[in-house]
């Protein structure tokens, strides 16, 4: 891992085990009904807890915003140029358009950012809170390396293409 | 009056137990005077140019301007940034060190203040190495501390 990477990932490790401690708390605004308080519009400003930035650079970024029983973990992948852009917001929607068997990715993404996760006290209850840190933060790692691989692929990928449509024109 | 039936009447229920951001600020966070923030925008400037990092360390942490206008703040943190990115690496753990429990907790309101404005995101690596040596000290508890706080720096 390289030495820029590392304490960011430290950084957000620290701040989604504070942010982790839900409990079960039914809304106040409608009978029998247990809702993530992040993501309704809320009118009780004490269920929900100070949003934490933690970010790289520009183009790296994490917000975590929490509340009393729910957090959403918003996460901007490095995107340095089109083609990254691109290969990002695809890999990103193909998970999303998978999202139940994810149990925490929630099905789009906050504006500015490429991929959000939804937790809840429900998945806090039946899972191992230590492992879904450990979950988003292999996913932060993997998903760099992805793209760039992926990137690399389809550079090789076209090039050959290329080489092989303009034979024709060589006499 | 059109659709009355969805005018939400207990928004006008003075006694409704409704709160607003505003409520949660505890009363004892006092108006801090514009000019007293300038004075200690001065002085930090002045511990940052002489090189001594813990008295201006000392000092952002243990006063922040809690009770100031948006503007003021944006001031005194803009200060507050130049003095932590000012910092040489190795320094920065000796400077931790010497910090108390509530003062680690100001520490990191600033840190995670500078990653959610641009400036500060160009500056991230240095603000990631500052809170990797703060958790290296205190654990997770300033975080902890962080998410509950209601005063924001």
């Amino acid at each position: 891992m390289s030495q820029s990477l590392r304490p960011y990932l430290t950084a957000v490790r620290y701040s989604l085990e504070a942010a982790l401690t839900l409990s079960n708390f039914s809304s106040q605004e409608v009978e029998r009904h247990n809702r993530p308080e992040v993501e309704v519009p809320n009118t009780s400003a004490e269920l929900l807890l100070q949003p934490i930035h933690i970010s790289r650079n520009e183009n790296e970024q994490v917000l975590i915003e929490s509340s009393v029983n729910s957090v959403r973990v918003s996460i901007k992948v490095k995107q340095a140029d089109e083609i990254e852009q691109i290969l990002v917001h695809k890999f990103t929607r193909f998970l999303e358009q998978r999202a139940e068997s994810f149990y925490i990715l929630r099905r789009s993404p906050m504006p500015g950012f490429s991929i959000s996760f939804l937790i809840t006290n429900k998945h806090t209850e039946t899972m191992k809170t230590g492992k879904l840190v450990d979950f988003i933060i292999e996913f932060m790692e993997e998903v760099d390396k992805e793209i760039s691989e992926m990137k690399l692929f389809l550079n090789a990928r076209a090039r050959f293409v290329a080489e092989a449509y303009l034979d024709q024109f060589v006499y | 009056m059109e659709d009355w039936r969805r005018i939400d009447i207990d928004a006008f229920d003075p006694e409704s137990g409704r709160l607003t951001a505003q409520d949660l600020i505890p009363p004892y966070v006092q108006q801090t005077d514009p000019q007293a923030v300038q004075q200690q925008i001065s002085q930090l400037k002045s511990f940052a140019t002489s090189g001594d990092i813990n008295s201006a360390l000392q000092l952002a942490t243990s006063d922040p301007p809690y009770g100031a206008d948006d503007s003021t703040k944006a001031l005194y943190f803009r200060a507050v940034l130049e003095t932590l990115t000012q910092v040489r690496q190795a320094d920065i753990a000796n400077v931790v060190k010497q910090l108390q429990p509530q003062q680690q907790d100001v520490l990191i309101k600033y840190l995670y203040r500078g990653m959610s404005i641009p400036e500060g995101q160009r500056q991230g690596g240095i603000l990631l190495a500052w809170f990797e040596k703060l958790t290296q000290v205190a654990g997770v508890q300033p975080v902890m501390h962080y998410l509950t706080d209601r005063r924001t720096v």
